[in-house]
């Protein structure tokens, strides 16, 4: 099952701030996380998973979806927080980033947020959790919002999973 | 392509611990019982997990030097036939973050995904498989 990617509403003060950008924004690990819209193929309601022997904390599972077998990766046990709980209601965000298909699981999908460039700070100077892997930070009408470099932090995981060939359950 | 035309490949449908895992048939040189098999002899506690009651054994060449190592498993299902259409590979970022090489992909059984496990790398991947005889 799949959700369309629907526009939320936005901020009407961002227009005056300069070009806006989309992106697509989750709730976890208690706020409100975004990513460059284009890397968000769909939201997906999360299937059964089935475990994976030797896999790092990280990836809980796979799913399968419309027949094919998604990875779900968990950015809470990435960086070192709790799981994301995964119900029958859970969601996930199906991205691509470089040869990576993954879906970003999430507290809640909150969708597409427009948010002017200009307008977004940078990170906070932090290089622990999460906050290694933010690139900016930016406001609409409900809040702040935090951007993940999600290429980034895709490619991090893989590096520090064990790989293939290297290491024994 | 109907039923009678697919082309289907021979698994063997085996479990370790409370999980089922599936493995190419071929994969499998017999299956017995591991009680007159020396337990140093025996590949116990993969990347799959521990049997609970290390019942079955399953005979598994290994790759390059031939050696047959014994894997232990809790029971073995059996073997079935499945079509190209239920076998699925693993996702490349899974692949990729694995720890075990061992586990190749998906086969679809009763609409569920069961692990595809290739069993000469398995046991070759495990530290303490000690060779039983040379083939």
């Amino acid at each position: 099952m799949s959700d369309p990617i629907a526009p939320a509403q936005g901020d009407p003060s961002t227009q005056a701030a300069g070009p806006e950008a989309w992106f697509f924004c989750l709730r976890l690990l208690g706020g409100r996380y975004a990513f460059e819209a284009p890397l968000v193929t769909e939201v997906v309601r999360v299937g059964p998973l089935t475990r994976l022997p030797a896999a790092p904390a990280f990836l809980p599972g796979v799913f399968t979806h419309r027949g094919e077998v998604l990875p779900l990766l968990d950015i809470g046990q990435l960086v070192g927080q709790a799981a994301i709980p995964i119900r029958a209601s859970t969601r996930a965000a199906l991205v691509h980033c470089g040869p990576w298909k993954v879906a970003v699981v999430s507290e809640a999908v909150e969708g597409l947020v427009a948010l002017s460039r200009r307008s977004l700070e940078p990170p906070p100077a932090e290089s622990s959790g999460v906050a290694e892997f933010l690139s900016a930070v930016g406001r609409d009408r409900l809040g702040a919002v935090a951007i993940l470099d999600l290429p980034r932090l895709v490619e991090t995981a893989r590096a520090r999973a064990v790989p293939a060939g290297s290491g024994h359950a | 392509m109907s039923a009678e035309t697919a082309e289907t490949t021979e698994i063997l449908l085996f479990q370790v611990g409370a999980r089922l895992f599936a493995s190419v048939v071929h994969d499998a040189v017999r299956i017995g019982s591991v009680r007159d098999v020396p337990a140093g002899e025996l590949v116990v506690g993969t990347a799959l997990g521990m049997p609970f009651a290390r019942e079955r054994g399953i005979v598994v060449a290994s790759h390059g030097d031939g050696a047959e190592r014994t894997l232990v498993v809790d029971h073995v299902i059996g073997v079935r036939p499945v079509t190209e259409a239920e076998l699925h590979p693993l996702p490349a970022f899974a692949a990729a973050c694995l720890a075990s090489g061992a586990v190749t992909g998906f086969v679809i059984v009763d609409e569920a995904p069961v692990l595809l496990v290739d069993l000469p790398t398995l046991v070759r991947e495990h530290p303490g498989a000690a060779p039983q005889r040379a083939a």
